[in-house]
């Protein structure tokens, strides 16, 4: 190999990285919130008995999972303004796309804990009187949101890591600002590896935090 | 404004040579990214040090970092490195197959980890050799546990193949972008597309849940 590297190339660019990371953060914490949100009220209607409200949730939830996160984002930034006649920032347009797919994903994390919860709780919340919004909120989520949490951590995990395919459509995140880099400077190698390692930097420290509370957890219910 | 589906079966044979692609891709990164996966798993059982440390460190990265990003890395970085010239089809099934092999050790290691202890006793107390105790004792089981979860790394893999569609690829994405380009019809091409993705990955995760319930069933017995 006759390549000479040349991390200079980079490192003399790095407040384009900086911005780009700083934009990716904040598509990841808006998306996540939108999906912890959502999530619960998606697997909630999933849950639900009434038939009308299941259907269009489960629709919702298997389509979301069915596609690929990229035909998703790139449908979004296209067909929504044309359909709707809705014009959002890219910034919006990639928060609601990601946080619609993370929904899906939560919501299914979700409607497995809300079944796990055990059955003499919500007996419990019916002796007591409390009403069914009562019980959803102080009985079930609580406990629900326990039993998902390392699910639902993986998952945000995840849409960070997702969050790169809004450079496809231009969106100015990390990705899109190390592709402009590497075009910029003709150094893909430095360009990409480095990105690389940052997203790694950023994704590695969590996942261990999951397997730090799957492993507590493990030990709690042994 | 006016949805005009009837533009579609024009586009058919293009979308069906993109999802070929897709399939192709798919089907070959699974037997690539399988094997690579399972010699991962036994790499991270291993008793060498240097051995267990190099493979955690593989997963751990492939697993940290977008798919996007590895692909850009294998088509533009690879060829510099390695001063060849690779097909964008190689590169595809080069770039899925290094993360489907992180993917699917992972899968590996949990189903030989649930392989009792005992099991390995018996095999040392046989006398079997190192090749036979993994090819006919621990390889059976952990796959017969893995299968579900394997099935599944296999779907999501079939999407994740969508990915190369921003290298050129002319997969199932891409054809569908460049139609939707050149008619101005996202919402008609791009809904078709995504329709096309669902048909295939809907019925294969419910063929995974019912399959998942017999091996449970099996394994219970």
């Amino acid at each position: 190999m006759d390549y000479v590297l040349d991390l200079g190339a980079v490192t003399r660019h790095f407040g384009p990285l900086l911005e780009g990371l700083w934009v990716t953060i904040q598509l990841t914490l808006a998306a996540n919130a939108m999906g912890l949100v959502l999530g619960f009220a998606v697997a909630l209607l999933v849950l639900s008995p009434v038939r009308l409200v299941r259907l269009p949730a489960v629709a919702f939830v298997e389509f979301f999972r069915c596609t690929p996160a990229i035909v998703q984002i790139v449908w979004f930034f296209y067909c929504v303004p044309m359909l709707f006649n809705l014009y959002l920032g890219s910034m919006t347009m990639g928060i609601l796309a990601l946080g619609l797919n993370l929904a899906a994903f939560n919501g299914e994390a979700y409607r497995a804990a809300i079944q796990a919860v055990p059955r003499e709780q919500r007996d419990a919340a019916v002796a007591l009187g409390l009403s069914p919004l009562q019980s959803t909120l102080h009985v079930i989520l609580p406990t629900a949101l326990r039993l998902a949490m390392p699910v639902l951590l993986t998952n945000g995990i995840v849409i960070f890591q997702q969050s790169a395919l809004v450079a496809i459509v231009a969106v100015p995140d990390l990705m899109y600002e190390a592709k402009s880099l590497a075009t910029k400077t003709y150094r893909p190698i430095e360009t990409f590896t480095l990105v690389a390692l940052v997203y790694f930097a950023v994704s590695f420290p969590v996942s261990q935090v999951v397997g730090w509370l799957e492993r507590r957890r493990a030990v709690a219910m042994a | 404004m006016h949805l005009d589906f009837s533009i579609l079966p024009r586009f058919a044979d293009a979308l069906a040579y993109g999802l070929w692609l897709t399939v192709r891709l798919t089907l070959i990164c699974i037997v690539t990214g399988g094997a690579l996966g399972f010699l991962l798993a036994l790499a991270r059982r291993s008793g060498s040090r240097l051995l267990r440390a190099v493979s955690t460190v593989y997963v751990e990265f492939f697993r940290g970092t977008p798919v996007l990003i590895q692909l850009f890395w294998i088509f533009f970085c690879l060829p510099i490195l390695l001063g060849v010239e690779l097909s964008s089809f190689v590169s595809g099934v080069i770039a899925l197959t290094l993360y489907t092999g992180a993917i699917t050790s992972e899968t590996f290691r949990s189903s030989l980890g649930t392989v009792g202890r005992e099991q390995m006793d018996a095999c040392v107390a046989l006398g079997l050799p190192a090749r036979v105790r993994i090819t006919s004792v621990i390889l059976p089981q952990a796959l017969l546990r893995a299968t579900p979860t394997l099935l599944s790394n296999a779907i999501s893999l079939f999407k994740e193949s969508s990915l190369v569609s921003a290298v050129g690829m002319a997969d199932l994405m891409f054809v569908g972008q460049n139609i939707s380009n050149n008619t101005a019809r996202p919402v008609e091409v791009l809904t078709a597309v995504a329709l096309i993705y669902f048909a295939v990955a809907f019925p294969l995760t419910r063929a995974v849940a019912v399959l998942e319930g017999r091996i449970l069933r099996k394994l219970a017995v």
